[in-house]
């Protein structure tokens, strides 16, 4: 083993070598257009990261493009170039950047753009994800737990509860596409999905029970919209997760060596 | 007890094999102290430069604690005593005479008070570690516990059950006299053959995995018997045991340790007996394939270059010396490098690369941070430098969280005044 293998970015080539199946299912379904967008994007996205690097000696990440990618294909479509613009920068700048950069952010900064672009342009409508890019997106997982980039918890503790919300009756199906690619982008981001076993394992869970739940109770939400909402709620709470995920082994730690 | 650590790396160090057949003697002409011991080890010399010594003698005192003595490990003359400010020991050096004589402690009076008062006189009370802290153990403190590493999982480390070939009784009879050391149990961390000492009364079994940090002792101390001020944890290798094993025996301090001599820029490895501090030169003579090499004391990951064979070190690694960095274009640089340093990425090498189910991201923060209290509440008090080792090494974290625990023990010693 090289020294210093599993620096950041390594693991930042490993997860966009895990995407590739993602990113190709998505380009090939959905055309040029994905493509131009997905440019566009990462255009954006580095531009700030090379203001950032000029200006605080931060060098970019390739993490960097695995954001340009998720906001790329989970970002409404009838977005404006502008308020585009506008959403990558609030979210690449102050969920990223400004902490220092990939690594020391609290929130998936893919999160945070879709969120603001979701809650700030509310008319523009979510894409619709072929079926395919489902099916891609387990595989990114797969790849990713195998490398040891991601936590197997995360997607685990997800599938099961959406696994149960599926037994209680509640219909995640038609939603599941969605679901997976926001787990597989943005809830499965190591950074972001918690530091403890207990806690990823909470941050999963709780994002699979949240999405099932919006899944039925909110109606006329589209299937991205709902698990993005979802996603941000997690991660909101990972590092409380986490907090408690230590407390708890502190606690049996001291009951055990008395 | 088995497999009580589950974590850990395997590091796929590549080197040739070693010869065949059992250790070679191989005593080297010039040897010196100093590497190990601390860097504010005050002393109270006992020799000058060109003073004959007996192999085992006293050379000097510690001067905290007048009854540690250090011993010679080879018998001749004193070539060199270097002295940092307030007596500091910087190095002495001992050019070997195949003649000298050796010192003969009596070894009569089994009680702890004598076997305490003879480890210290000899000089073998330096094989012990005291946690928290990794300091040698204060002449008065008395262990809560005693851990025996007797598996090192270190890459191209030489076998324990090959060190102590020949020596089991005295390693029977030095876990014995560890057992008067203590009124707490003595683990023995071994690999997963047969037991090395028999399990009884106070002496108990840990079996660990092949896999490194496994054959450490930080990670059985975090999860067995946490160190803390008001107890202290000793930890000693297990061929000191069969030192002090040797020395109640015979009345001599044993002259040579089992090492191995390996590492990629050998042409072959070879397993030795020498004496600690020897001239790592000597024993790599004949032994370099073409090209700059350097050569460093210890193992991988945690290995130094150095001259001679540091305190505790029972491997001398041998590797391709990387050569001078190419300028490059102050773009391709600022891609690059940052200003500070790079976050350390959760991923599951991270996590076991830190044995004993210690959570790695929380102690890696706290450490970053400078809370204290934070990382004494994982364990920290526990853990010494070696046990993040394996963390540097696979994250290249920068500053490395070695030196983030030293500074973080040093300020926790310095506020409880230890």
């Amino acid at each position: 083993m090289m020294r210093g293998i599993w620096s950041r970015e390594t693991v930042a080539a490993i997860l966009l070598i895990a995407s590739l199946p993602l990113a190709l299912a998505w380009l090939w379904t959905e055309g040029a257009g994905a493509a131009l967008r997905l440019i566009a994007v990462l255009i954006a996205a580095g531009i700030w990261h090379g203001v950032f690097m000029l200006l605080r000696a931060q060098p970019p990440s390739l993490a960097g493009a695995l954001t340009a990618l998720a906001i790329a294909m989970l970002a409404p479509p009838g977005l404006g170039p502008v308020a585009l613009i506008l959403s990558i920068s609030f979210g690449v700048v102050f969920g990223e950047l400004v902490m220092g950069g990939w690594g020391r952010n609290i929130l998936n900064p893919a999160t945070i753009t879709l969120a603001f672009a979701g809650f700030g342009f509310p008319a523009a409508g979510w894409p619709e994800l072929a079926v395919q890019t489902g099916w891609a997106a387990m595989a990114m997982l797969v790849i990713g737990c195998l490398f040891g980039v991601m936590h197997w918890r995360v997607p685990a503790f997800a599938l099961a509860a959406l696994a149960g919300a599926y037994l209680a009756g509640i219909p995640v199906g038609p939603a599941m596409t969605a679901i997976l690619v926001v787990l597989a982008l943005l809830v499965a981001d190591p950074v972001t999905s918690g530091t403890t076993g207990l806690g990823r394992a909470l941050t999963g869970a709780s994002y699979g029970a949240l999405a099932a739940l919006f899944t039925a109770m909110w109606a006329d939400a589209a299937p991205v919209q709902l698990a993005v909402s979802a996603a941000l709620l997690a991660s909101l709470a990972a590092p409380l997760y986490d907090d408690a995920a230590l407390a708890l082994w502190q606690y049996r730690r001291r009951k055990s060596l008395g | 007890m088995s497999l009580l650590l589950r974590r850990g790396l395997k590091l796929p160090i590549e080197s040739p094999p070693a010869e065949a057949g059992a250790p070679q003697l191989a005593l080297t002409d010039e040897s010196a102290l100093g590497a190990g011991f601390g860097r504010d080890f005050r002393v109270d010399p006992l020799v000058k430069p060109g003073d004959q010594v007996a192999q085992g003698a006293p050379l000097m005192r510690a001067r905290r604690q007048p009854e540690l003595a250090l011993t010679a490990p080879v018998g001749g003359k004193i070539a060199r005593l270097d002295l940092g400010a307030g007596r500091a020991l910087s190095q002495i050096v001992i050019f070997r005479d195949a003649d000298a004589d050796r010192r003969e402690y009596a070894t009569g009076d089994q009680s702890p008070e004598a076997l305490r008062a003879l480890l210290l006189e000899t000089g073998l009370w330096t094989g012990f570690r005291s946690r928290p802290f990794g300091a040698f153990p204060a002449s008065d403190q008395v262990a809560a516990a005693i851990f025996v590493t007797a598996h090192d999982t270190r890459p191209l480390a030489a076998p324990t059950r090959v060190a102590l070939k020949g020596a089991e009784e005295f390693f029977a009879r030095g876990i014995e006299a560890l057992s008067r050391l203590t009124e707490g149990p003595v683990f023995v961390i071994q690999d997963r053959g047969a037991d090395l000492v028999p399990a009884s009364g106070r002496v108990r079994i840990l079996r660990a995995g092949n896999l490194h940090p496994g054959g450490l002792a930080g990670g059985y101390i975090h999860r067995l018997r946490p160190a803390s001020h008001e107890a202290r944890i000793w930890e000693i290798d297990a061929q000191e045991v069969a030192a002090i094993g040797s020395l109640l025996a015979e009345g001599l301090v044993p002259e040579t340790r089992v090492v191995s001599v390996a590492g990629p820029g050998l042409a072959r490895g070879r397993l030795v007996r020498c004496q600690i501090g020897a001239d790592m030169r000597e024993l790599v003579q004949g032994l370099l394939t073409p090209g700059p090499r350097a050569i460093l004391s210890g193992a991988l990951p945690g290995a130094l270059e150095a001259r001679h064979l540091r305190l505790r070190d029972r491997q001398v690694t041998v590797v391709p010396r990387r050569g001078d960095q190419p300028r490059r274009h102050w773009f391709r640089a600022a891609l690059s490098r940052a200003a500070r340093p790079m976050p350390v990425i959760p991923t599951i090498a991270a996590e076991q690369a830190l044995a004993g189910g210690i959570p790695a991201m929380a102690l890696m923060r706290a450490l970053s941070s400078g809370d204290l209290e934070g990382a004494v509440a994982l364990g920290a008090l526990s853990l010494l430098e070696e046990d993040m080792e394996l963390l540097d090494y696979v994250t290249d974290a920068e500053p490395g969280f070695k030196g983030l625990l030293r500074t973080a023990l040093d300020e926790i010693a310095r506020e409880e005044g230890a």
